[in-house]
């Protein structure tokens, strides 16, 4: 698990060098590979080209098929309420993020470093819930959150998003500090650090790569989801943009080429977070395997 | 026995041992303040819940009032063609995953030789994972429909008299499903294969080369074994993924039909709680839901298990 402090492998560079027989193969060869890669990308970038080039029609012009403005864009925000539902999205992502790390960071230093009687026991259930979809228990969890008054806003969202980010981050963490020498801990505590102080002091700051490998996951995940936002923020004036989207395009009334607007605004922000932060994603979906 | 081997490296100080038992108590204390709250998470958002529905799947339940009617309600449920569709289309959907897993293979070998401009090319190939699925949902719907992508693509082809609709039938609908699912996992996949291949020693590779083996043998006798235990994570990601989080694609694609052809587990859990207000049949049908990914996952837990 040690692994988790040493730079992504592959991104390494020193690889070149030891693959001689590599360059020494056919030219035909390469120009192939470069050709299936090429057929490859145009494939996933396919999903691009059509938000981009739909957007870029009127509701006329799509039928039509042919023709461009940008007429879709400039009445996007008349049939989408696309600034309050980024905002929605946004408040929603921190929020939830905000607990799953506070929650997680001490559990995942009290199970590495300050076991408990029966602590790898609770470790392993609340490692398991991890496999628990939240279809599984939706109706009971919809009842519940509904009871406690939480389903107008966005409270009850949140600390859904919370409970079912906090088993992964849980287990990151603990992963993570059980790479941590004992000594470093038991050296704050002889100079009179609180165990409170120990964590805060000494175990949050070398958590760094860990707390963004949690954070950009748990990012993309909530701010991709439907089903929370859908049944849990019952407000339509609260609704996150994910969640806009999917109900107008379910009702198959709206324009598709300002749907398509409205879904390129809402991939930005997690394109963005994706392709600056992507070896840390690559790190949170190997735990536990990466050796 | 982890407390007490936890309990050895901590307290190695020769401080008297009434001064060590309160030492040991205080940080077992403390360990165990600093878990409650993601315990109390996870216990209220996540255990209690899956007791009440085991409570409520033998009720009849429409969310505010339930009443008692015992295993009978099982039975019943399990007469329901409904469930069964589900369970079907799940299963036929399982057909999707050795080509969301064989693909990415594919891909991330590619990849793994590094042509010139490589790392560009795996940044675009995972850019569509940061999207979310409503948004490649709605992609795939234009893919598909009748003045779609894909007819566009068989009439350049020549067949000019060709026109699909494969949304539209119930024949072809879930296969359509199918196929933006293998799409969707792509991204995800080839990650987790270009890491596997990338702590591949290249020394056994060249090694295998100069004793005569050729590119295929050397894949098949190093690569693939190699890569097993991602290949493992990889499957059960992936058949998670399509037991639980196709919800987005089929909300937005579908709705489920046309009829119930693409009504999955989750989908019908969706339907059967919120359009008709059967709030005791979705809770039973999100049990059956836990137990085959509860098969799953038990996998996956001996996966990481089996690493420590």
């Amino acid at each position: 698990m040690t692994t988790l402090m040493t730079p992504p492998k592959e991104s390494d560079s020193s690889n070149k060098s030891t693959r001689p027989s590599r360059a020494s193969r056919s030219k035909v060869g390469r120009w192939v590979l470069f050709f299936a890669m090429m057929v490859i990308a145009v494939v996933m970038l396919y999903p691009f080209w059509v938000m981009i080039v739909t957007s870029l029609k009127s509701e006329a012009q799509f039928l039509a098929g042919q023709g461009f403005s940008w007429l879709s864009w400039k009445n996007l925000s008349a049939t989408i309420p696309i600034g309050q539902e980024v905002l929605s999205s946004t408040i929603v992502c921190s929020a939830s993020i905000l607990i799953i790390l506070v929650v997680g960071l001490p559990a995942g230093f009290a199970f590495s470093k300050l076991r408990f009687r029966t602590s790898t026991a609770v470790f392993l259930v609340i490692v398991s819930a991890m496999m628990v979809p939240l279809q599984a228990i939706l109706m009971p969890e919809f009842v519940n959150v509904t009871k406690l008054g939480l389903t107008g806003g966005y409270f009850g969202a949140i600390l859904v998003y919370a409970a079912l980010g906090t088993p992964f981050s849980v287990f990151l963490f603990t992963t993570y500090f059980r790479g941590v020498p004992d000594e470093l801990i038991e050296a704050g505590i002889v100079d009179g650090l609180s165990y409170f102080g120990a964590l805060w002091r000494l175990v949050v700051p070398i958590a760094i790569p860990a707390i963004a490998t949690v954070t950009v996951l748990q990012f993309i995940q909530i701010w991709d989801d439907l089903l929370v936002g859908l049944l849990f923020i019952q407000n339509t004036s609260e609704r996150p943009i994910t969640v806009g989207l999917a109900v107008l395009a379910a009702g198959r009334t709206t324009s598709i080429p300002e749907l398509m607007a409205g879904s390129i605004i809402s991939a930005l922000p997690a394109m963005v977070v994706y392709l600056g932060f992507q070896r840390y994603l690559v790190k949170g979906l190997t735990m536990g395997i990466d050796r | 026995m982890s407390e007490r081997s936890a309990h050895m490296s901590v307290m190695t100080s020769s401080a008297p041992r009434v001064r060590r038992m309160t030492l040991r108590r205080r940080r077992q204390v403390a360990g165990f303040l600093f878990a409650l709250p993601a315990i109390a998470l996870v216990v209220g958002f996540i255990g209690v819940p899956i007791g009440q529905a085991v409570y409520y799947s033998f009720t009849q339940w429409n969310g505010l009032t339930s009443t008692w009617i015992g295993p009978s309600t099982w039975a019943q449920a399990f007469h329901n063609s409904n469930l069964w569709t589900a369970l079907e289309n799940n299963a036929l959907l399982l057909l999707a995953v050795p080509f969301a897993l064989g693909l990415p293979l594919g891909i991330a070998v590619l990849l793994h030789q590094r042509v010139a401009g490589w790392r560009i090319f795996r940044s675009i190939y995972f850019l569509p994972t940061a999207i979310s699925w409503v948004v490649l949902g709605l992609v795939a719907e234009r893919f598909f429909a009748y003045q779609g992508t894909l007819n566009s693509i068989i009439h350049a082809l020549g067949f000019s008299h060709v026109n699909t609709n494969m949304l539209g039938y119930e024949s072809t609908a879930l296969s359509a499903l199918g196929i933006t699912f293998v799409f969707t996992m792509i991204g995800t996949n080839t990650m987790l294969f270009l890491t596997g291949l990338a702590t591949l020693d290249p020394s056994l590779e060249e090694a295998a080369r100069i004793d005569g083996a050729g590119s295929w043998r050397i894949f098949r006798s190093i690569t693939l074994p190699h890569l097993s235990r991602f290949i493992q994570l990889a499957f059960v990601m992936t058949v998670i993924a399509l037991f639980s989080a196709l919800f987005s694609l089929i909300f937005v694609m579908t709705g489920g039909g046309p009829g119930y052809a693409t009504t999955t587990m989750e989908f019908l859990i969706y339907q059967t709680g919120f359009n008709q207000g059967d709030f005791g049949t979705a809770a039973l049908y999100g049990l059956i839901l836990f137990v085959l990914t509860g098969i799953v996952g038990v996998v996956q837990l001996r996966l990481i298990g089996s690493n420590e």
